[in-house]
């Protein structure tokens, strides 16, 4: 067997092991320098999905920019006046002239496009070219805004005391500089206005600070906690640090990867530390081992010499007895965590790559870099710690057995309470609502949490999404059923509470036929003739800025963009947009395709990529995981049993999810099938040794099983104790998802160490007819000894 | 060293009396670009090309009338063909250079005749990337003109001129222009937006002579931020062909005389 003479040679050399891994773990660390951050949920899906195709083509065709900041301004007491006007426009000046901002297009009092009247003389031109000098020119604006539904809402809130500016970004420009230098001119201003800065690179720098504040700050802390946890279960300072010294290496090598492999930090991969750092725990059941060994050893041996070879004994004896379960349960981590790489989310994917190279270094350091260490632990050390590593003495173990001691002698009664939780869990289950809210990955005092709240209630909605009317023929946008359907489309979208404001070439129409006729509210409407409308779009285009035509029509006027503005961020709002979209169209049939896109249309698509990837994942976990556990077992009515604490744990969580009402989104379905891999671990380890134990003994199964509840069920508590410690630290992190994960892990780990010394009693007394019928395989779980299906 | 710096000023004096300044290039080159001859037609085609290629067309007739000497009033006349549904549309500008043009347009589907306020010369001249600016000249007045070095284009030797908007309300920070030494017409132009970067580019592609007067027949204003470009070709162009003053009134606009306009 290859990793026994990798024990042992560990144990031989261990200078040469330790030192080779310091080499490899510095070589990993030179790559750290270059890490990058991916914060843009865009790059969930792969360039080249569908939607992101159509979205790019979209944004050429009209002209689109892929990133706007959006510059709210409040005042309470209302904007329209003199000192607030100087204001906005003293403020829209100087971002203006910042390096980045495509100030051609940036839209706000002073620059965008009006169209009006005055005296017979048709103007379009910039809305309010300078700050007003006198209340008469105030009054004129309030008039020009109110005038003029393009515009409320838009720039203007209906009750006059917020404004926006819209400041699109060059390709390639640093959107959180930019924010900041923005955030440094409103700085400049003294007076009552209060103001907002929102927008997709904003909310994506908040991101990226919080996951380095996670990987920077939290991953340490969740680190020390565990430093802490260990050396109080322990009490040797060594094999603390020896147990964190392999945590830390298995995520130096698995971040070095991944930087050094190119890939960019993403929200899955930020929480890879905390995550290694938690399956690191797992060779707790190794120290766990060696203490009882140790113990059992050091008794036997009646020659207290101060020689090596009762420890490297123990040593020996350790590996040999965890070396199965401790591998099995790295496969399973490594398998469950190696079924993302079917999904379709790219960084979920390489979330799963990194965790499962992680696991496999975890445990080739479980085989070598561990047994080495143990060498090292000076023995007087030991000697004071192991004083109370006794199954009898232990509290902890007394208690242990005493749960299991439920399971086993009543496993009928046990069984059936299980059954009526686990049939409300089902009923919760079936609650479960799959919504990701990017916005909502922000707690709620967040500044774009803030910012998004105040604009979404006084402005038309901060979510995009464009609905994109495609004919069959050049020119067909400029016909009069064609504008008035975009007009009859926006009056019914608008009707939906999602919906805050609508856009498209009807308004600029209709518009324009107005103020051509002195502002008279019967030519508020479409005209009648395509030559009409192709002259006032003309007419228009000979003045506006170039983009406003292009932003709503193509340049053949074959397709028109309507613009949605969404009052939340909720996946759902764009499917009933689509869905509305739908019914208009039946009702009133016209040659045309409506096509859905911009980034709430993206957060649709991916949302549903979002639950196909979670069946898809979850499914394929339980496969992995029972295939590997019938392997471990060797039997498919062990890995039965085994499963069930498993199926349990996770029906309750997701039954608790579904009560509380908390959107199931990506961290969480990812976990689910990740879960899978993690917490069979325990099933693994108590089966095994349950087996072992029986064999060895060949007694009583009910006292075997309690002997499982105290002894290996002690790693089993103190790995789920640190898991669960080193995630707890996630409970205050910034971002909700993080939260969100580190409660489901806390709970997932207590609940199912417990629901393993539980339920596994309790199952495997009910069945012991069936299951036990055969010869048990023997010590060491030789592939031959052992039968079965 | 002290002694010698006022005689080498000296030194260079002569050579700064024979040259000529920069406002006098700008005004030739103004003369013979915007103002050649009496009076002016053209049939123009735009094309307004987007960064992926997709094109809108643009043709009409031009026709211009100078009032007196080049930098004096001019009339401007524009009959549309293309795009379809504009055809027949009109659009009359009377320009000054001390104050606001007047801008009237003809919109035949309502058979309205409209004035238009051009309180923006910078905007865009028919959505193309030329601005009203950049189609009937800018104010020789509001910049400052220095020649800062001769050049080459292609094989016209050219005086490379930097004009600096005098007060600060421009749009643009400055502008280079290179014109050409024989024939004082701009072969290119560069122009810088405020934080100093260029983004708009004109070059004259092709330049032929009509009646003895160089003209720029062939243009390309291409917007380096955007990357959308406006191509514009003059065909049958000529000079002097004795337009009356009437035809630039509002009754025309309706009705342009077919002979003027085809």
């Amino acid at each position: 067997m290859a990793q026994f003479s990798l024990v042992e040679f560990s144990i031989r050399r261990p200078k040469l092991i330790v030192a080779a891994t310091v080499a490899l773990t510095l070589l990993f660390l030179t790559q750290f320098p270059r890490i990058t951050t991916d914060t843009n949920p865009k790059h969930m899906l792969p360039e080249t999905s569908e939607v992101r195709v159509w979205n790019n083509e979209v944004d050429k065709v009209f002209a689109l920019y892929e990133d706007t900041l959006v510059v709210g301004v409040r005042n309470d007491a209302g904007v329209l006046n003199r000192e607030t006007l100087g204001r906005i426009a003293r403020i829209t000046d100087a971002i203006l002239k910042l390096q980045g901002v495509a100030s051609r297009d940036v839209n706000g009092f002073t620059t965008i496009t009006n169209v009006t009247a005055e005296a017979g003389t048709l103007k379009v031109g910039p809305l309010m070219p300078s700050g007003p000098r006198s209340q008469a020119e105030v009054d004129a604006l309030r008039g020009a805004l109110f005038g003029n539904p393009l515009f409320v809402n838009r720039i203007v809130s209906s009750d006059g005391n917020t404004t926006a500016i819209y400041v699109p970004l060059e390709q390639g420009a640093n959107g959180a500089e930019i924010a900041d230098q923005i955030r440094a001119i409103v700085g400049q201003e003294s007076g009552p206005e209060r103001y907002y800065i929102a927008g997709d690179p904003v909310a994506r720098d908040t991101f990226g600070a919080e996951m380095f504040k996670l990987m920077g700050i939290f991953s340490p802390i969740a680190g020390m906690i565990m430093l802490i946890a260990i050396q109080l279960m322990f009490r040797n300072l060594l094999l603390s640090f020896a147990m964190m010294a392999v945590a830390m290496a298995a995520i130096i090598w698995s971040m070095g990867l991944l930087i050094g492999a190119g890939f960019p930090v993403h929200i899955m991969s930020s929480m890879a530390p905390v995550f290694l750092m938690a399956i690191a725990t797992d060779s707790i059941h190794i120290f766990n081992e060696f203490y009882f060994r140790y113990r059992e050893k050091r008794e036997s041996v009646l020659a207290r010499m101060r020689s090596n070879s009762h420890k490297l004994a123990a040593i020996r004896e350790t590996m040999a007895a965890v070396s199965r379960p401790v591998r099995y349960t790295a496969l399973a981590t490594a398998a469950a965590f190696a079924a993302l790489l079917f999904m379709n989310i790219i960084p979920v994917k390489v979330f799963g790559v990194l965790i499962a190279f992680g696991t496999l270094v975890l445990r080739l350091f479980s085989f070598s870099l561990i047994p080495a260490i143990l060498t090292f632990v000076k023995e007087e050390k030991i000697v004071k710690a192991v004083e109370t590593e006794s199954v009898e003495l232990d509290r902890v173990a007394r208690l242990l057995r005493r749960i299991g001691e439920v399971g086993a002698t009543r496993p009928l009664t046990t069984t059936l309470v299980g059954l009526v939780v686990l049939g409300v869990a089902i009923v919760g289950t079936s609650k479960i609502h799959v919504n990701n809210n990017l916005v909502a990955w922000f707690k709620q005092s967040s500044e774009i949490r803030v910012a998004d709240r105040a604009m979404n209630q006084a402005l038309g909605g901060t979510s995009l999404g464009y609905l994109v009317v495609q004919s069959r023929e050049p020119e067909f946008m400029k016909r009069p059923e064609a504008v008035g359907w975009l007009e009859g489309l926006q009056r019914h979208l608008e009707t939906m509470p999602v919906v805050g404001k609508t856009f498209s070439v009807a308004d600029y129409v209709k518009r324009i036929n107005r103020v051509l006729h002195g502002d008279n509210s019967k030519y508020d409407s479409v005209p009648e003739t395509k030559e009409a409308i192709g002259q006032y779009l003309f007419l228009f285009s000979m003045s506006a800025k170039p983009s406003d035509l292009d932003n709503v029509v193509d340049a053949g006027f074959q397709q028109a963009n309507l613009w949605v503005q969404l009052k939340t961020w909720d996946a759902e709002a764009m499917r009933q947009v689509i869905q509305a979209a739908e019914t208009y169209q039946k009702a009133h049939p016209l040659a045309v395709s409506v096509k859905p896109a911009g980034i709430a249309y993206f957060n649709l698509v991916w949302n549903d990529e979002v639950l196909g990837d979670m069946m898809r994942g979850f499914v394929l976990a339980l496969v992995v995981v029972f295939v590997i556990l019938a392997l471990n077992f060797r039997s498919a009515k062990w890995a039965l049993v085994g499963y069930m604490p498993l199926l349990f744990t996770i029906l309750l969580i997701y039954g608790v999810i579904g009560f509380t009402g908390k959107d199931f989104d990506m961290p969480l379905s990812v976990l689910s099938t990740l879960s899978l891999g993690m917490a069979v671990d325990f099933s693994i380890h108590f089966i095994g040794r349950f087996r072992q134990r029986l064999a060895e003994t060949g007694g009583d199964a009910r006292e075997a099983l309690l002997w499982t509840a105290a002894r290996p069920g002690k790693g089993i508590f103190r790995n789920a104790v640190l898991f669960a410690a080193a995630f707890s630290v996630m409970l205050f992190a910034p971002l909700t998802p993080y939260i969100a994960v580190g409660a489901f892990i806390v709970a997932m780990m207590l609940l199912s160490a417990l629901l393993t010394i539980l339920y596994l009693p309790a199952l495997i007394m009910l069945g012991r007819k069936w299951l036990l019928d055969q010869p048990m395989p023997a010590v060491d779980a030789a592939p031959a000894q052992a039968k079965g299906d | 060293m002290k002694r010698r710096w006022p005689w080498m000023l000296v030194g260079l004096l002569p050579l700064q009396a024979l040259a000529l300044s920069g406002e006098e290039v700008m005004k030739k080159s103004q003369a013979a670009f915007l103002y050649p001859g009496k009076d002016f037609k053209a049939r123009v085609v735009m094309k307004l090309i987007s960064k992926d290629g997709q094109q809108r067309v643009r043709e009409l007739t031009l026709l211009r009338k100078n009032a007196g000497e080049p930098g004096g009033d001019q009339k401007y006349f524009m009959y549309f063909f293309q795009p379809a549904d504009v055809k027949d549309m009109a659009f009359m500008i009377h320009k000054y250079p001390a104050k606001d043009d007047d801008r009237w347009l003809f919109i035949p589907a309502i058979n309205m005749v409209k004035r238009i306020a051009a309180q923006d010369k910078r905007s865009s001249f028919v959505g193309s990337d030329f601005t009203y600016e950049d189609v009937s000249g800018r104010d020789l007045e509001d910049d400052n003109h220095l020649i800062e070095r001769e050049e080459k284009v292609g094989n016209r030797d050219c005086y490379v001129l930097k004009s600096t908007p005098k007060a600060g309300d421009a749009d643009f920070a400055h502008k280079v222009t290179w014109v050409d030494k024989g024939s004082f017409l701009p072969l290119r132009e560069e122009q810088y937006d405020k934080k100093g970067v260029r983004y708009k580019l004109f070059t004259a592609d092709e330049v032929a002579d009509i009646k003895g007067f160089p003209t720029v027949i062939k243009r390309t204003m291409k917007n380096l931020q955007t990357g959308h470009r406006t191509e514009v070709a003059y065909l049958k162009t000529d000079y002097d062909l004795g337009l009356e003053d009437n035809l630039f009134s509002e009754r025309f606009l309706r009705q342009p005389p077919r002979k003027w306009i085809d």
